[in-house]
């Protein structure tokens, strides 16, 4: 079904727009054409800029000022890359946008491209979304046929081209200056900052990155105007976000809607279909896992930037994972932390060891091994590992189980006192998907 | 797989890229599309095909979970086991199979060679917890322990792909 005030126009159309006709039929690539044919590229940056629109990745940094770092008079190439390596835990609304919109992507990196005057875009997707790499694939080959991409672009004087670049399972390859390192034939790990992307990104020349949901805005921003897009929800939060949203919802799913105007009660029981009969919320992760956990009290704050801050955490990638009160918020946490201390990369020994030492606690605590002074050793750790590293992963390690261990201590120290915590029945599906 | 095969896969795209190191990854991916793994002789054709030391490719290949530098089962299969598919019944799915298999609950490679289970981390399928992805082109969900063993059933018969992209 069509939906109101929807950025990404297979959700706009209510159907699939996976053949460049049908994303042309709803206005695909006018964007693009209107750019190149009468817009100079600065005039285009402005526009981005005026929109208001945010980094959708997990920063939330505004996008147009980021594509102004990028220094005007540089000898070098310019690159755009797109961060397809959606990888963080609950976060699902890229492939989503891939699977059934991949054009509006292309158009938005390319878009993007000539903004900033770049000749080569590069869309680095994780090795895990095999089958959406080939969907992309297809779309970037059928635009460049149809020549939206490729030399001198609508008989413009732009061209620009789009390589997809596939990972191969790392998490921490979603982590900007980590993408950049594996697109240059590395280990994936992340770099000292400053230099930021924009002044030495890629093969060390200015560089833009962005998320896939962040670029796939740009046509509807250009298309309907940066004032349709600002007056979107709040000033500071404009534009709409897609939440996925999974764990003990009746519906889980990608449910995109206006910053501001939607709180976490309304997604999770109205969009999502609530909870289970007889069941209360114990504990959200509302912007992926990298984010401090809330509790039931905070179901009323409005889905934007500035509120969720408010109540101590982030919007981050809308990746929003719920626990009812059948879950045990200690082995929630566990989990968390044995995902951090997979995938940190090791190049940081904070990081590394902190995320290993916090599995490892959790994990006696939970197999009733805890002792009571195990607490205060987790909170220890968190000052030492937190702001002592390259990258923001250690953040995100931190942040759910600090968060947890304030937010819920006496499911900690029942966990301690009884001798660990047995293990839920979890909420199963109600139709399983047939094996092929 | 050979230097030439690698190259004629890398060849066409080298244009794409300011730097041919660049070029590793795709080339490590492609090779290990032939037998579903990296063997010594594998990572000493990427290197001769990219120009770069045989020590270099085997450290970049190392870093990347999805490839292997050990043989595998004929399919692998990732039990997406994070927090979305853990409150579905990840857990439950993964002892299953795993018991199924007759391996302990780290995973491993099924007696007969054709299926390795693996736990895997987020695979943003987390609508359709719990998830099992078979390499890295098929994701399936939400299954019960049940669902799944008849997915390995399947596995257990199915003829091998003709290429390996895990």
């Amino acid at each position: 079904m069509p939906i109101l005030n929807s950025v990404y126009r297979h959700r706009e159309a209510g159907h699939v727009l996976r053949d460049l006709a049908d994303y042309r039929a709803v206005g695909g690539f006018s964007a693009l054409v209107a750019s190149v044919s009468d817009m100079e590229a600065d005039d285009l940056l402005y526009v981005f800029h005026r929109s208001g629109l945010r980094g959708r990745g997990g920063a939330g940094f505004p996008m147009g000022r980021k594509a102004s770092f990028l220094p005007k008079d540089a000898k070098l190439a310019k690159y755009v890359v797109c961060n397809a390596d959606e990888s963080e835990p609950g976060t699902f609304k890229d492939r989503e946008i891939i699977e059934m919109n991949p054009f509006q992507l292309v158009e938005g990196v390319a878009l993007a491209g000539y903004a900033i005057g770049a000749e080569r875009g590069y869309i680095y997707i994780r090795g895990e979304y095999e089958y959406q790499a080939r969907i992309l694939d297809a779309a970037i080959r059928a635009a460049r046929e149809a020549g939206y991409l490729g030399k001198n672009i609508l008989r413009s004087n732009f061209s620009f081209d789009i390589t997809l670049y596939r990972g191969a399972g790392a998490y921490i390859c979603g982590e900007e200056t980590g993408l950049l390192e594996s697109l240059e034939g590395k280990r994936g790990q992340p770099r000292l900052k400053p230099p930021f992307p924009a002044v030495a990104g890629l093969y060390s020349s200015p560089t833009l990155i962005n998320n896939v949901e962040t670029l796939s805005a740009l046509p509807p921003i250009v298309t309907k105007g940066a004032d349709w897009y600002a007056a979107l929800g709040p000033e500071k939060s404009p534009g709409t976000k897609i939440f996925s949203i999974s764990g003990h919802v009746q519906r889980p799913g990608n449910y995109e809607v206006v910053l501001g105007e939607t709180t976490i009660r309304e997604l999770i029981y109205e969009h999502a279909g609530g909870l289970r009969d007889g069941r209360r919320v114990k504990a959200i992760w509302v912007g992926g896992s990298s984010v401090p956990v809330l509790g039931e009290q905070h179901l009323d704050t409005p889905l934007d930037y500035e509120s969720l801050n408010a109540v101590g955490t982030f919007l981050g990638s809308g990746g929003c994972i719920v626990m009812d009160d059948s879950g045990c918020i200690v082995r929630a946490t566990l989990r968390l932390a044995s995902f951090y201390r997979h995938e940190s990369c090791g190049k940081c020994t904070p990081c590394r060891e902190g995320t290993t030492w916090m599995e490892r606690i959790l994990q006696r605590i939970v197999d009733g091994q805890g002792r009571m002074e195990d607490l205060e050793l987790l909170e220890s750790l968190f000052g030492r590992i937190s702001g002592k590293v390259l990258c923001a992963l250690a953040d995100g390690a931190v942040a759910p189980v600090a968060s947890a261990l304030k937010m819920f201590r006496d499911d900690f120290v029942a966990a301690i006192e009884q001798g660990g915590t047995p293990r839920p029945e979890p909420m199963w599906p109600a139709t399983p998907a047939q094996a092929r | 797989m050979t230097a030439d095969q690698i190259r004629a896969h890398i060849e066409p795209i080298r244009d794409e890229f300011a730097e041919s190191r660049s070029l590793v990854l795709p080339a490590l991916k492609y090779a290990q599309t032939e037998k579903g793994h990296l063997t010594r002789d594998d990572l000493d054709a990427v290197a001769e095909a990219t120009g770069f030391s045989p020590a270099y490719v085997e450290s970049v290949a190392s870093f990347y979970d999805r490839l292997y530098l050990e043989p595998t089962g004929t399919r692998v299969v990732s039990v997406c086991v994070t927090l979305s598919c853990m409150l579905r019944g990840a857990d439950e799915v993964w002892e299953h199979l795993c018991e199924r298999e007759g391996l302990s609950h780290h995973g491993g490679t099924s007696e007969d060679g054709r299926v390795t289970i693996q736990e895997a981390q987020c695979l943003g399928y987390c609508d359709h917890a719990p998830c099992i992805q078979v390499d890295a082109d098929e994701t399936l969900g939400p299954l019960t322990p049940e669902a799944a063993s008849q997915l390995m059933d399947d596995l257990h018969v199915a003829p091998a792909p003709e290429e390996f992209w895990r």
